[in-house]
C-alpha cells in the first residue's frame, strides 16, 4: 500500500484553537480557531440558490440508484424540508475565515468542539472534511491519520469519531491519543528528561480550563483528575480590569492579551516583588500600540506583570469563588492516585498549553510543591520515627509547551512503528466501529 | 466549497510570510502534501534567507518524458535573478524538482510582482503536471492544421487516421492513470480510477452520470464526458491491462476545439481536469457527509417523537407499583 510511505497526518481538535500538520514537522502548519461558520437558517435557502449550478438542482436524476440522488434532497417529508439547503451544506467556513465571515451577514458562527469534547457532529465532520481537503490538500485514502481527545472521553464519541473518518472518508489508519500522553511524549525533548517513561502528571493550562491529569504508564488515572476554573481567559480578564481601573488609554481585549504574552513573568515572592518595582522604576514596561489611523498609544504596563499569573498561585487575587492554589491542587492529585506511582508522579511534572508559557512557572510550581511536600515528610518522619528515603519533585518545562500536544503526536506518529498500532479501514470493516475502543499503546523507546 | 483550489495553500501561506515586509527569517524544516502522492519539502537548507522548495511528484518520469522540464524553465527562468532551479541531479535527494529562493536578493517592487510570485510558486503542482496537456495541445492544433474537420462529419466520429496517435500515460498513483491523446479536431483525456469502497463506486455512477446528464440538459459548452465501469475504452485498448476484476472505472473526457481556444481556456481546462480525480473524489465523500447529517437529523427527530409517546405517570400509579427489593408492595394501612 502506498499510504505506508506518506507522513501521518496530526489533528489535535481543542475547544478553542485546532492544530493541524504533518507527522514529522516541528510546528502544526495549520493553527486556526475550531470554529465554523454555516448559513444562518431561514436565511439558507434564498441567497445559496444562485451559486449552485443548475444541474446539480434538478430532483429526477437518471442515474440507476436513484435512492442516493437528489431525490432525497427533496423529499416532501416536512421534518426533512426542514433542514432542507441547497448548496448550504458546501457553503460554509472553518477557522480564521469562519470568524471573518460571521462579521457579515448570512452567517452564524459555531463551536463545535465543548470542553474537550466533541458537541455537535455535522459540524465536525464539515469541519474535518475542509481542514483535510482545503488546508491540508491531502487525499485521506493515502494518509494515516492521529486524532486526540480529552481525557474522559467517553468511548462512544471515539466510535462516532471512528465512523467519520473511516466511512465518510476512508482513512487509511486511525489512531486516537489522550491529549495528555502526548503531552508526556512532547516533554522529551527535554534535556532534563532521562529516561523517557510515559508516567508523569500533565498540568495543561488552555484558554478556558486547566486541568492536573495524572498519567501511569500511558493510562490516565481518572478518577485523579482535578479541573481548575482558572486558565489564559481569566487572566486576560484580569490583566484587563487592571487597565481598566488605572484609566489607561487602551484597555481592550487585544491589548490585554499581547501585554500578557509579551511581559508577564511569575516572581518568586509578590511582597518583594512589589518593593523591587517600588524602588526601580525601570520594571514598570510600555506597551506601544500603532493604531490604524498611524497615531501611537503608549499604554503603562504595571504590576499586573507579576501579579497575573499569580493567580494560579494565590487565586483569591481574582477569583471570590475558587481559593485553592495550583501547588495544592498537584499536591491532591498525586495523593488520589494509587500509592505505588505517586513518586514518579512527583518526579515527572510536565507543562503544556499557552497559560503555562509565563517566565518561571515551572520554578515557582516545583518550590511550592516542593515546600508541601517537604513538610509531609517531615511530619511524617517525626510521627513515625522512621528516615525516609526523600522524594523528587521535577516540573519539566519545554521549549514546544505551547503546541505540547501536538508536537507528541508529531513525535509518535513519525516513528516507524506508528502504523503498526493504528486501526485500519480493512480492521473496521471487519470489526466495526467498536475496534476503536482500544488502542495498543506505543512501545516507549528507550 | 465547490471546486479544489488548485495552488497549495501552505506553500502561498508559507512565502507570502516570507515575503512580506516584517519577516523574521528562521529555520524552516517542513513536509507537505498535496494529492496525489505529491510530497513538498519546504527547508531552509544553508542559511535562514534562503528557502528551498523541493517537490516530489510520483510520475515524475512519465511528467518530464512530455517537457514539463522546458515549461517550468519557462514559468520560472523570468525570477532566475534571485530563485534557482534544482533538478535532475541538483535537486534534494528523494525530491524530483527544486526551486531555491534567496531572499536577500528578491528585487520584486511592487505587492502585485510579489503576489504572482507566490501564486506561480503555489501552483508548482498543476505546472508540473501541464506539459503532456500542453504537448497534446500542440499536436491537436499541428494535426487540426494538416487534416482539417470533415464537415461531412455531422456524427462527430473520430477521423480513421486519428488511431495512430501515440497516447500520451501518466501513471499519477498506483495502478491509476491519465491518458491524453490528441486528434484533429478534439484532445481526449481518459482517467482510470479505482474506489476502494463498495459503496464508493455507486456513488461515481450516480455523480457520472449526472455528468453525461448536465451536457445534454443545460451546460452544452461543458466537455463531454463518457464513463464506463467495466470496458477499457477503445483509445486505450492497447495500454491498459484487463480491466478483469471490474475495479476500475474509467472517466473519458472529450475536449473540443472552444476549450482550447486561448491560452487562458487552455490553462483553465488543464487546472480543472488536473484536479479532477480529487475533485470527483471529495465530491463523493463530502455527499456521505451530508447524507450522514440527514441521517443523524432522522433519528433525532424520531427521538423526539418517542420522547412524546411517553406515558405521564401519576403520584397514585407510582406508589401502588413501588416495591422493596425483594418484590414486596407497600400495602397501605387504611
Amino acid at each position: 500500500m502506498a499510504s505506508i510511505n506518506t507522513p501521518a497526518v496530526v489533528m489535535d481538535n481543542g475547544t478553542g484553537m485546532t492544530k493541524l500538520g504533518f507527522a514529522g514537522n516541528d510546528a502544526p502548519s495549520w493553527v486556526f480557531p475550531t470554529a465554523i461558520a454555516t448559513r444562518a437558517s431561514g436565511s439558507s435557502a434564498k441567497p445559496s440558490a444562485p451559486a449552485k449550478p443548475s444541474f446539480l438542482n434538478t430532483p429526477n436524476v437518471a442515474g440507476s440508484s436513484g435512492s442516493t440522488g437528489g431525490s432525497f434532497g427533496t423529499s416532501p417529508s416536512p421534518a426533512l424540508s426542514s433542514i432542507k439547503r441547497d448548496m448550504a451544506d458546501l457553503d460554509f467556513y472553518i477557522g480564521d475565515e469562519a470568524l471573518e465571515a460571521a462579521k457579515g451577514p448570512g452567517y452564524s458562527l459555531h463551536y463545535p468542539v465543548r470542553h474537550g469534547q466533541i458537541d455537535n457532529w455535522d459540524q465536525m465532520e464539515r469541519f474535518w472534511e475542509t481542514s483535510i481537503f482545503k488546508y491540508l490538500k491531502c487525499e485521506p485514502e493515502d494518509h494515516y491519520f492521529l486524532l486526540t481527545e480529552p481525557p474522559l472521553n467517553p468511548p462512544e464519541n471515539r466510535e462516532n469519531t471512528a465512523e467519520i473518518m473511516f466511512e465518510s472518508f476512508n482513512c487509511a489508519g486511525l489512531y486516537i491519543a489522550v491529549q495528555a500522553v502526548l503531552a508526556l511524549a512532547a516533554s522529551w525533548t527535554s534535556s532534563k528528561v532521562t529516561d523517557r517513561t510515559l508516567t508523569g502528571t500533565v498540568i495543561d493550562s488552555g484558554d478556558g480550563v486547566t486541568h492536573v491529569i495524572p498519567v501511569a504508564e500511558g493510562y490516565v488515572i481518572g478518577s485523579a483528575i482535578k479541573n481548575i476554573p482558572l486558565a489564559g481567559r481569566d487572566i486576560t480578564s484580569f490583566i484587563q480590569t487592571m487597565l481598566r481601573e488605572r484609566g489607561e488609554a487602551d484597555s481592550s481585549l487585544k491589548t490585554a492579551e499581547e501585554i500578557k504574552q509579551k511581559f508577564c513573568y511569575v516572581c518568586p515572592d509578590i511582597v518583594k516583588e512589589f518593593a523591587k518595582y517600588d524602588n526601580n522604576s525601570e520594571m514598570f514596561a510600555k506597551y506601544i500600540i500603532d493604531t490604524v489611523s498611524g497615531r501611537k498609544i503608549t499604554v503603562d504596563v504595571g504590576y499586573e506583570r507579576f501579579l497575573a499569573p499569580e493567580i494560579f498561585f494565590n487565586p483569591e487575587i481574582a477569583s471570590s469563588d475558587f481559593l485553592t492554589p495550583l501547588p495544592e491542587i498537584v499536591d491532591g492529585v498525586i495523593q488520589a492516585s494509587p500509592i505505588d506511582v505517586r513518586k514518579n508522579l512527583y518526579k515527572n511534572i510536565v507543562l503544556s498549553g499557552g497559560s503555562t508559557m509565563f517566565k518561571d512557572f515551572g520554578r515557582r510550581l516545583q518550590r511550592d510543591l516542593k515546600g508541601i511536600v517537604n513538610e509531609r515528610v517531615s511530619r511524617s518522619e517525626r510521627l513515625s520515627g522512621a528516615k525516609s528515603s526523600g522524594v523528587q519533585v521535577q516540573v519539566i518545562s519545554h521549549k514546544r509547551q505551547k503546541n505540547a500536544v501536538w508536537f507528541g503526536g508529531s513525535l509518535l506518529a513519525q516513528t516507524s512503528e506508528f502504523k503498526s498500532y493504528c486501526h485500519t479501514k480493512q480492521d473496521y470493516e471487519e470489526y466495526g466501529p467498536n475496534i476503536v475502543r482500544n488502542f495498543s499503546l506505543f512501545n516507549v523507546p528507550r | 466549497m465547490l471546486l479544489l483550489q488548485p495552488e497549495n495553500l501552505l506553500i502561498q501561506k508559507t512565502f507570502s510570510k516570507a515575503l512580506s515586509e516584517d519577516y523574521i527569517p528562521a529555520t524552516l524544516d517542513r513536509v507537505i502534501t498535496d494529492f496525489d502522492f505529491t510530497a513538498y519539502h519546504i527547508s531552509t537548507p544553508s542559511d535562514k534567507t534562503g528557502i528551498l522548495l523541493s517537490v516530489g511528484i510520483k510520475c515524475w518520469a512519465d511528467l518530464i518524458a512530455h517537457g514539463t522540464l522546458e515549461l517550468l524553465e519557462s514559468i520560472y527562468s523570468k525570477y532566475s535573478s534571485f530563485l534557482q532551479i534544482l533538478s535532475d541531479g541538483n535537486a534534494e535527494p528523494g525530491y524530483n524538482y527544486g526551486l531555491y529562493l534567496e531572499l536577500g536578493k528578491v528585487d520584486l517592487q511592487n505587492g502585485e510582482e510579489i503576489a504572482t510570485l507566490i501564486s506561480d510558486l503555489s501552483l508548482l503542482k498543476r505546472n508540473c503536471f501541464a506539459a503532456p496537456f500542453l504537448e497534446a495541445f500542440g499536436r491537436y492544433e499541428v494535426l487540426a492544421q494538416e487534416e482539417p474537420v470533415d464537415p461531412n462529419n455531422i456524427y462527430g466520429e473520430d477521423a480513421p487516421n486519428n488511431s495512430k496517435e501515440p497516447v500520451i500515460a501518466l501513471g499519477y498513483r498506483d495502478n491509476e492513470s491519465i491518458f491524453i491523446k490528441p486528434s484533429n479536431d478534439r484532445v481526449t483525456v481518459i482517467f482510470s480510477t479505482i474506489f476502494n469502497d463498495e459503496t464508493d463506486k455507486v456513488f461515481s455512477k450516480v455523480f457520472l452520470q449526472e455528468f453525461s446528464d448536465a451536457r445534454k440538459r443545460s451546460i452544452q459548452k461543458a466537455p463531454q464526458v463518457i464513463n464506463s465501469h467495466h470496458d477499457i475504452p477503445l483509445e486505450i485498448q492497447g495500454l491498459e491491462k484487463e480491466n478483469s476484476d471490474n475495479k476500475k472505472t474509467y472517466i473519458t473526457f472529450v475536449l473540443f476545439p472552444r476549450h482550447l481556444s486561448t491560452d487562458e481556456v487552455k490553462w483553465n481546462s488543464i487546472t480543472q481536469i488536473e484536479t479532477f480525480r480529487s475533485y470527483f473524489h471529495y465530491h463523493i465523500k463530502i455527499v456521505k457527509c451530508y447524507l450522514h447529517q440527514r441521517m443523524r437529523f432522522r433519528v433525532q427527530s424520531f427521538t423526539k417523537i418517542l420522547n412524546r409517546a411517553r406515558r405521564d405517570v401519576t403520584e397514585e400509579e407510582l406508589r401502588s407499583e413501588r416495591k422493596t427489593a425483594s418484590g414486596r408492595r407497600f400495602e397501605q394501612r387504611t
